[in-house]
């Protein structure tokens, strides 16, 4: 079974969506194996669900990565200001994937 | 006769003493009568350099500073232009710099406000933050500020640097200013006002600068942010909200100009940059019905509800009612300014309650009226 994940980021100044939900089998092999290797890292399966400031922060994004493997589902919710160091890589990682996606539409 | 307490003759010493001495908001007042007296004698740029001075004379003024992140996440960053120095080769760091100016201009001149605080806050901004990053915000402390998707290749680019844009510095320092005041709560309809506050100055920050008429604004918020790739003017219109853009791949401006449209959703904390739309465009009618410049009159009733009436759970109807009655006290009730706001309220599908606020209980003479609406005792 391959890993999926299903990315989402809302709001920010604009209030644009930018999405896209993929199987890690989609991917050219080096792109899936970072993916892979940030989750690993993050230990994904392990954070807390949200890691969120106690007060809607201001015209930041909001980020909510799904995981499904067979390790299990797990989702986890962030903004900009709340995402831990690593959790910027995959974030950015996953914004250079969902753009691509967002060429094929 | 009873003359609006605003229009009274006092003695100009006793309102330098208050604008010296006094709060915030008493200073404010203060000003206002000096400019509406000032005015009334044909001294418009006499009234205008008044309220300059006296705005920079009670407290420290503008101060700057500018920082970059330089492609990373720490902020601040490093400081590269402070208040009073010269442009920098950098355009992101000398517009983040002139356009913080603008909006503390707008805001000290015009409504006697020093800085987002009231009190001299010093203006930080950081430029660079990130890579890849289409965006901008207000952190509660600062701005800060994204390039853009300057990662991607030119024909693919769809947005430029985030203070390409002198509304969106305007945008992110108001919601600096309604954190000290009003406090719009971030989700539902008091977080689209919040929203709404931010584009309503920002706009206002631009026809400030342009010198532009309600009637001259193009009225678009983030206007030059998108690349030539989208097929869009803006962000956000306040003169036609859902028009701004219709693009393949970012799609079509979600924004609703009716309460029959009102968005209900989970996403972005109840749709808050969505249903802006909506108070955006009451805002936007009150000012065409009024005319002039926008930041006299409609800018002014509604900088005065959002200082000193709307709080952090106001809804849109509240905030019909509030500016409708701030434009009854300051130009009187029945006034045409007041109409408008009642229009522009009512074109967006809210009928405002016209309730005024109870009068004072003691002496309704002109000093004793002015006095108790700026929190001094008659001696």
């Amino acid at each position: 079974m391959s890993t999926r994940i299903r990315y989402e980021r809302t709001g920010g100044f604009a209030g644009l969506k930018l999405s896209c939900t993929f199987d890690l089998d989609d991917l050219p092999e080096d792109q899936a194996d970072k993916v892979s290797e940030l989750l690993e890292e993050l230990d994904f399966f392990g954070l807390p669900e949200r890691m969120l400031p106690s007060h809607p922060p201001v015209d930041q994004f909001a980020y909510k990565i799904e995981v499904e493997s067979k390790k299990g589902n797990h989702r986890v919710l962030t903004t900009d200001s709340a995402a831990p160091e690593k959790m910027r890589e995959l974030i950015h990682l996953l914004n250079h994937l969902a753009r691509g996606y967002r060429k094929k539409d | 006769m009873h003359r609006h307490p605003l229009t009274c003759i006092l003695p100009p010493h006793m309102l330098k003493e208050i604008i010296r001495n006094g709060n915030e908001r008493q200073r404010a007042f203060a000003l206002q009568t000096l400019q509406i007296s000032a005015q009334f004698r044909g001294q418009r740029q006499a009234a205008r350099d008044l309220a300059v001075a006296l705005a920079l004379t009670a407290a420290p003024g503008k101060q700057r500073v500018v920082y970059d992140a330089q492609g990373g996440a720490q902020l601040p960053g490093i400081p590269v232009r402070r208040e009073g120095e010269p442009p920098v080769e950098d355009p992101a760091v000398n517009e983040a710099y002139d356009g913080s100016g603008l909006t503390y201009d707008l805001f000290s001149e015009i409504y006697g406000r020093n800085s987002i605080d009231g009190n001299g806050l010093r203006l930080d901004s950081t430029v660079h933050y990130l890579k890849g990053y289409d965006n901008a915000f207000w952190n509660g402390q600062q701005m800060v500020y994204g390039d853009g998707d300057e990662d991607l290749p030119p024909s693919q680019r769809l947005f430029n640097r985030f203070t390409v844009a002198v509304d969106i510095i305007g945008h992110e320092l108001t919601h600096g200013v309604t954190e000290y005041e009003a406090k719009l709560a971030y989700y539902g309809q008091s977080g689209a006002l919040n929203e709404s506050m931010s584009d309503v100055f920002g706009a206002l920050v631009k026809q400030y600068q342009r010198r532009e008429s309600a009637d001259q604004a193009d009225w678009v918020i983030g206007a030059g942010l998108f690349t030539a790739n989208v097929n869009g003017i803006g962000i956000r219109s306040l003169k036609a909200p859902g028009s701004a853009y219709d693009d393949p791949l970012l799609g079509k401006d979600p924004q609703p100009a009716h309460m029959r449209d009102y968005v209900n959703t989970v996403e972005d904390n109840g749709g808050v940059h969505i249903n802006s739309g909506i108070p955006n465009h009451a805002f936007y009618v009150t000012a065409r019905e009024i005319g002039g410049y926008a930041w006299e009159k409609a800018g002014h009733i509604w900088y005065l509800a959002l200082r000193d009436k709307l709080t952090a759970t106001s809804n849109f109807q509240q905030a019909a009612d509030l500016t409708w009655q701030t434009a009854g006290q300051i130009y009187g009730a029945g006034s045409l300014e007041q109409q408008a706001v009642k229009t522009g309220w009512a074109e967006v599908g809210i009928l405002v309650n016209e309730t005024t606020t109870p009068p004072p209980s003691q002496g309704d003479g002109c000093l004793p009226t002015l006095l108790r609406a700026i929190g001094l005792k008659q001696i």
